[in-house]
């Protein structure tokens, strides 16, 4: 009966020194992918159709091209951090990701000189799922729209999942997040089509009403964070 | 003549998903499209195959009040095997099937053909027995992908066969999978007379 231990403590070794194995041999590689995916989803945010990019292409674009900043609340850039200092902390009640920094909140913020836009994440609830994503920002005005991706979400496929289909991201494209009289005015998805010429609203999305306010509520808070640096930088 | 019956079996007269009617629930979820359901077929194939063959190895030293945790420890190793090595070299499949990839753990054929075939067979028809499962599975995976795609999306391994305008959503929902997957065992069940008993 001795030999059912010596079993048991052999096969529970070698599977768990295995896995160890294989996780640290491979954990390099794993991560370069979850950085070349979040990349990837940066910059088709701001409309570069990445599927003809290899990975060094993405890698050299984005060293050449964009700047990552760390902004307080206030909108300052703080130059002595970088984003790999921040840690992310999800609200999983409404989704928002806050960033900290010795308890300190700050905001991530991807700069593209060359197109002149500004990149920042966005996050928050939609029916089943906290969605992910990225909102791009024209810095001639800090208010026309450059784009929209979502990059994560458990949305049903169809309806809305339709979050992450084209259409409904090339619907945001030229609209503002600056009324005529100068004040912060996020994008609303209304039920339905949207008025034509209408700056601040969307198609939203038949069959997915919750999963459209959601990205309301999630646009409506995430770019009140930044409007501090929107002032700053708006002449 | 016995090998060979080991390994078709159960791709038609005793398959897991039309006869036995296991592994539903990633049937189910990964059969969107047809490339997903390639890799769950070759990763599902691979570890029937490769936990048959294990436990076959050692069922003489597996004593039977501890064999279900023995077996459960062999196929997680091989399951978090493969899960590192999707996230590794094939990141964005391994982002769509999601969870489907832990959950092999939990497919009732991995479990089912340990227990009852690998536990009492040598080592070449356990080894060929989950061949033969892995494949029967990812047989029926295929199919049904590939009807889901087609009618779903109009693609087939993302090439384009009918217009966009044929689209039909239903295809792409979980009910879309139920309609598909009951019409492949009806159809099978009344060719080859299978009745339940």
């Amino acid at each position: 009966m001795k030999n059912k231990y010596v079993f048991i403590l052999t096969l529970t070794i070698v599977c768990s020194l295995l896995l160890s194995l294989a996780a640290k041999g491979l954990e390099e590689r794993k991560n370069k992918n979850i950085e070349i995916d979040m990349k990837k989803n940066i910059l088709s945010a701001i409309g570069i159709d990445v599927n003809s990019f290899s990975i060094s292409d993405i890698d050299s674009y984005f060293s050449n091209n964009i700047d990552t900043l760390v902004i307080n609340l206030e909108g300052d850039v703080i130059g002595k951090l970088s984003i790999d200092d921040l840690v992310q902390v999800e609200n999983k009640q409404n989704g928002e990701v806050q960033y900290l920094y010795n308890n300190q909140e700050y905001l991530p913020l991807y700069n593209e000189t060359e197109k002149k836009v500004i990149i920042i994440p966005i996050s928050g609830k939609g029916l089943w799922s906290s969605l992910f994503g990225y909102f791009a920002v024209d810095t001639k005005d800090y208010s026309t729209v450059k784009g929209i991706t979502f990059y994560r979400h458990g949305e049903t496929p169809g309806l809305g999942g339709e979050i992450s289909a084209t259409w409904f991201q090339e619907n945001f494209i030229g609209k503002k997040i600056y009324s005529s009289n100068d004040s912060l005015q996020s994008i609303t998805v209304i039920k339905g089509k949207a008025p034509e010429n209408a700056q601040h609203q969307v198609d939203g999305i038949s069959g997915a009403t919750i999963t459209s306010n959601g990205v309301t509520a999630l646009l409506n808070r995430d770019l009140k964070r930044y409007e501090p640096y929107f002032v700053k930088n708006r002449k | 003549m016995k090998n060979k019956r080991t390994f078709i079996d159960p791709l038609v007269d005793n398959n897991p998903i039309t006869i036995q009617v296991l592994g539903i629930c990633s049937a189910l979820a990964v059969t969107v499209k047809v490339e997903q359901a390639l890799v769950m077929t070759l990763a599902l194939t691979f570890v029937v195959a490769m936990s048959n063959t294990i436990i076959s190895l050692f069922r003489k030293y597996i004593s039977s009040s501890i064999r279900i945790i023995v077996q459960l420890t062999i196929i997680s190793t091989l399951v978090i095997l493969i899960d590192k090595i999707l996230q590794a070299y094939m990141y964005e499949i391994s982002k769509s099937l999601s969870v489907f990839v832990s959950l092999i753990i939990t497919n009732c054929i991995v479990m089912g053909r340990a227990d009852a075939y690998a536990m009492q067979n040598n080592v070449k028809d356990s080894f060929l027995d989950g061949l033969g499962n892995g494949l029967g599975y990812g047989m029926i995976l295929i199919i049904v992908a590939f009807f889901r795609e087609l009618l779903g999306f109009g693609t087939v391994l993302d090439i384009r066969i009918l217009p966009e305008s044929m689209n039909n959503g239903l295809m792409i929902l979980a009910p879309g999978a139920f309609i598909i997957l009951g019409l492949i065992i009806w159809a099978q069940r009344s060719i080859t007379n299978y009745i339940e008993d």
